[in-house]
């Protein structure tokens, strides 16, 4: 095949088919550094004329409440991170690596419980939660969300395990390590790009909740920065300048992590979530 | 701990050592896996066992802290009897099977175009993932904006091209506010379809392609007699994972169009939400969940049926 010809006139069908793809991520910024009213122009606008980043000023720097929906939401995700990778690490370890009854079951029942609706989960938990005070609480907001991330993060984690030779844990044995310290000093060391993935993911699954915080929580200081979003959707109506500035703040630590580790996220979802 | 010690040991005493270790390997295992378990069967197996149980009762608001009775089917019966039962079913199936069919044909598409090599090509590829791991909350107020009846782009966009000549109300009209929402999730779900079908396509060996093109094979021969069988696999599992995931979808819809108008986008997580959280039938709202959970435990009840067929004709 003639790769070099044919190599750059698919580069160029595939830049348009991405820029066609992703035109309505370029619109959210693109509306949101537009004055009002240009947002009614017709025909739009497709390259914004008048820049101005009163939007983002206005609702962003100038409003209190809108740090403190990010912060919640950086606690919300963190901590979701956080408690899954402490609970699934140790898991996934266990279940590729020592040996255990129920193997078998225990992985069809975490492939099981992915197919839970959120909503299904979430009334048990308000029922539940009332009765042990954890509505209104960033932990209850966490553990809602670590039931979902969990699974998914014991099935990515383990073909990152499986790809370390078990000898590995023979010669730390030999070297005088214990399940644990072979576990935390040898093992988890080396799967670092696994543990990033799925920390990663966490952090998106937390950072993107909308059902649990809506449901569990009634308090504007507990609430996440995807609630304050919705709550402007009511608020402002059609002022889609603003909506968007606020869409675009909560977008950005996703963009960042996707810029950082986008090679982990694209592998981690190759290997692990699918195939096994 | 007891490794080193049974390396040194004698060929006898190793065995009956090894016995005992055992033992003691297996149990202080379980401790690695234990906390997780615990977890999950306290936070999502009672969750459902929980949903379950309520759906036999009669728990309201009014009498959730009060005398509940065993009421055996009955819910069951009221909510197969409602109207919104069937609509939101119906709309269900069709968001379900409107989204996968697009995300996938397209997603295929793009997947055989990205498998070519090209320059920029693993960069572009992972770009559009970007479209998969945004909030739904951003993506839903995005698309509500972008097919907003007055002065939203989309309608600008199919006036230009002549396909519609008086802007429509995407979100707010009873015929189209459904193929609004499943236009946004064909959008989330396109990048996910194509990466997961395009490692698939990696992973060919490409012998069997310079076989086929010696033997003479079209493109099109070599994609329907090699390509689609050995992707055979991949695409059941992805297929089944969209259809669980698309099924679920519940912050899409509550933001774009609420269900409405007129329940003309009300899907069965909306159904749930309601009899739960807006009238306070608790019973009524597990029920419905309840048998969501059934409809997915039987479609991957057949997956997995396929699967094992498929691992026996191989």
């Amino acid at each position: 095949m003639d790769h070099r010809k044919s190599g750059y006139g698919a580069m160029f069908l595939a830049i348009l088919s991405t820029i066609l793809f992703l035109f309505p991520i370029y619109w959210m910024f693109a509306t949101s550094i537009k004055p009002m009213s240009d947002l009614f122009a017709s025909p739009p606008h497709l390259i914004p004329r008048d820049v101005t980043f009163a939007a983002y000023l206005e609702n962003v720097f100038k409003n209190p409440y809108i740090l403190g929906y990010i912060g919640n939401s950086f606690l919300i995700a963190c901590g979701t991170m956080v408690v899954t990778l402490l609970l699934a690490a140790p898991a996934a370890y266990a279940l590729t690596r020592l040996n255990l009854r129920g193997k078998g079951l225990i992985l069809i029942l975490l492939l099981a419980s992915q197919m839970l609706p959120n909503i299904m989960l979430a009334m048990p938990f308000f029922i539940l939660f009332s009765k042990l005070g954890l509505l209104n609480s960033f932990l209850g907001l966490i553990i809602a969300n670590t039931t979902v991330s969990l699974p998914f993060a014991v099935l990515v984690l383990r073909p990152f395990f499986l790809s370390i030779p078990s000898v590995l844990d023979d010669a730390a044995a030999i070297d005088g390590c214990n399940k644990w310290t072979t576990f935390w000093r040898v093992i988890l060391p080396l799967i670092k790009p696994g543990m990033l993935t799925v920390g990663a993911f966490c952090f998106l699954f937390g950072w993107g909740d909308f059902l649990f915080a809506m449901l569990l929580t009634t308090e504007e200081s507990i609430r996440p920065l995807t609630l304050g979003l919705y709550k402007f959707i009511g608020q402002y109506g059609t002022q889609w300048n603003n909506l968007m500035a606020v869409a675009t703040v909560a977008a950005i630590p996703i963009v960042i992590i996707f810029i950082t580790l986008q090679k982990y996220i694209v592998s981690g979802l190759t290997s692990g979530a699918v195939k096994d | 701990m007891q490794q080193p010690e049974v390396r040194t040991m004698g060929q006898k005493t190793m065995g009956i050592k090894s016995v005992k270790t055992k033992g003691i390997r297996s149990w202080s295992s379980y401790l690695f896996v234990l906390p997780g378990l615990g977890f999950l069967v306290f936070f999502m197996f009672f969750p459902i066992a929980y949903n379950f149980w309520l759906s036999v009762k009669d728990v309201k608001v009014t009498n959730l802290n009060g005398e509940q009775h065993f009421v055996g089917f009955a819910n069951y019966a009221t909510i197969f009897k409602d109207e919104l039962f069937t609509i939101s079913l119906t709309n269900s199936i069709i968001f379900t099977g409107l989204s996968i069919l697009f995300q996938f044909v397209i997603g295929f598409a793009l997947a055989l175009f990205f498998n070519k090599r090209f320059p920029g090509r693993d960069i572009m590829r992972s770009l559009m993932l970007l479209a998969w791991l945004m909030p739904i909350v951003i993506t839903a107020t995005l698309f509500k904006w972008m097919l907003a009846g007055d002065y939203g782009v989309f309608n600008y966009l199919l006036q230009t091209l002549g396909v519609i000549q008086q802007p429509v109300s995407w979100l707010t009209e009873a015929d189209t506010s459904l193929y609004g929402t499943i236009l946004a999730n064909i959008w989330i779900g396109i990048p996910f379809n194509m990466i997961i079908l395009l490692s698939g396509l990696q992973s060919l060996p490409d012998h069997l392609y310079e076989a086929a093109k010696l033997d003479g094979a079209s493109r099109f021969q070599q994609f329907v007699h090699i390509t689609l069988p050995l992707m055979r696999p991949t695409i059941l599992v992805l297929l089944m994972l969209g259809v669980i995931y698309t099924f679920k979808v519940f912050d899409l819809i509550f933001i774009m169009t609420g269900g409405g108008p007129v329940n003309a986008s009300f899907v069965l997580p909306l159904y749930a939400y309601q009899l739960s959280f807006i009238t306070f039938d608790f019973s009524l709202g597990a029920t419905v969940a309840s048998i969501m959970f059934l409809i997915l435990i039987a479609l991957s009840a057949v997956y997995l049926w396929m699967l094992r067929k498929e691992e026996q004709t191989l």
